[in-house]
């Protein structure tokens, strides 16, 4: 009987297979052994990281919301609606699914709050790590889109009139608020087609450009090193 | 070069933003939209409100303007309401003009109240109560068939809304 290779010798066989075609291990070791900085370890430089780690949380739950969601507010009760009491009330752990994504959502707001605060208040954002603060409210901006397309999602009458109020108010803007009305609304009135579109811009569009410009923000941090305190 | 990047850039985004403006569903036209009152039109009590939906598929377009109102505009939803002292009947659109919610008629208090941010409204639509500063928009209407049925400017919204 041939003995099989032991496990660490398959192990190194598909590494070495693979950095001969790219330098994975190099790579990876530049991006993992890094030394962090002793003034670091303080508490208030986690914020960051946790906004992160909400945002994680967001992407995967939120995938998992889109297997049972279902974006048609046509009829009554729509199927936005009954999809959304469906995922409480009939799949396994909906409701734990739905309510992380909820918590998140909120928690979010409140981390990145006290991210940017926490990097305004150790003057953070100074040169050359400007650019970098930009990014960050470029993405303050996109969370806030993701709240307010979400918050529509459910269909219920929260949902609706909330809306209904956030696009009267960006409709009373001067000059483009009129333009932005029809956009947002998608039709003449606020139905199945200003739905349709707050769910692409949650799902596809504003997912998308957060999670590129994450990746900006950590290659910047890296490029600059972790700031000195003052 | 630089001729060219705006040809391109022009190129994308023009046909982007035409494609994210709404068009009108196939359909959508302006109507008459004949709605079936619980009381008639010409025996309403003085000083009460009959609340009535615009038909599936369809939107009432309002008259009047004011506020976050203006004449054309869509909504849901109208309030017959006989003011009393021989005052004569009219027709709002239950649309506040404050922020565009739904409000309701208060029958004890017999004035509007809307649920998103407390303006409230005498039975001749002015405000009596903030934060709305404009006065409720009117429907352009007239009585039906029946003596229960009114006819209202509207708006069928056609396939896909």
């Amino acid at each position: 009987m041939a003995s099989l290779p032991h496990p660490r010798d398959i192990q190194i066989a598909v590494v070495e297979w693979l950095d001969e075609r790219y330098p994975f291990t190099k790579s990876v070791d530049e991006a993992l052994y890094q030394r962090v900085p002793n003034f670091a370890n303080a508490f208030y430089y986690c914020f960051g990281g946790m906004v992160f780690i909400l945002i994680t949380f967001q992407l995967l739950t939120g995938v998992f919301l889109a297997f049972y969601y279902v974006p048609d507010a046509s009829g009554n009760p729509a199927p936005a609606y009954t999809s959304v009491q469906f995922i409480m009330n009939n799949v396994f752990l909906g409701w734990l699914m739905r309510g992380i994504h909820f918590w998140s959502a909120n928690l979010l707001i409140v981390m990145v709050v006290i991210h940017m605060a926490r990097v305004f208040w150790t003057g953070s954002y100074r040169a050359p790590r400007e650019l970098n603060w930009m990014v960050g409210v470029v993405m303050l901006l996109l969370i806030l889109v993701l709240s307010l397309t979400g918050y529509l999602l459910p269909w219920d009458t929260k949902a609706y009139w909330a809306t209904n109020v956030t696009i009267e108010i960006a409709g009373s803007a001067p000059i483009l608020g009129p333009a932005t009305k029809i956009l947002l609304l998608g039709g003449a009135v606020e139905g199945p087609l200003t739905l349709q579109r707050f769910f692409a811009i949650h799902v596809f569009l504003i997912p998308g450009l957060l999670v590129l410009l994450m990746y900006v923000h950590f290659r910047l941090i890296r490029q600059h090193g972790i700031s000195e305190p003052l | 070069m630089a001729g060219l990047l705006t040809a391109t850039v022009v190129a994308i985004v023009g046909p982007i933003l035409v494609y994210v403006w709404p068009p009108a569903p196939k359909g959508q036209r302006k109507a008459g939209l004949k709605v079936t009152l619980n009381a008639d039109v010409d025996s309403i009590p003085p000083e009460t409100a009959v609340q009535f939906n615009a038909p599936t598929g369809t939107a009432f377009l309002m008259a009047t303007g004011g506020g976050g109102n203006a004449p054309g505009d869509p909504t849901f939803g109208g309030f017959l309401v006989n003011p009393g002292a021989a005052s004569q009947v009219e027709v709002f659109a239950s649309r506040c003009p404050h922020l565009g919610c739904s409000f309701a008629f208060d029958t004890a208090g017999k004035i509007f109240k809307c649920p998103c941010h407390g303006s409230q409204f005498n039975l001749k639509g002015d405000v009596i109560h903030g934060p709305a500063t404009a006065p409720l928009a009117k429907l352009a209407w007239k009585k039906g068939d029946q003596p229960n049925q009114l006819v209202v400017d509207g708006l069928i919204l056609g396939e896909g809304q």
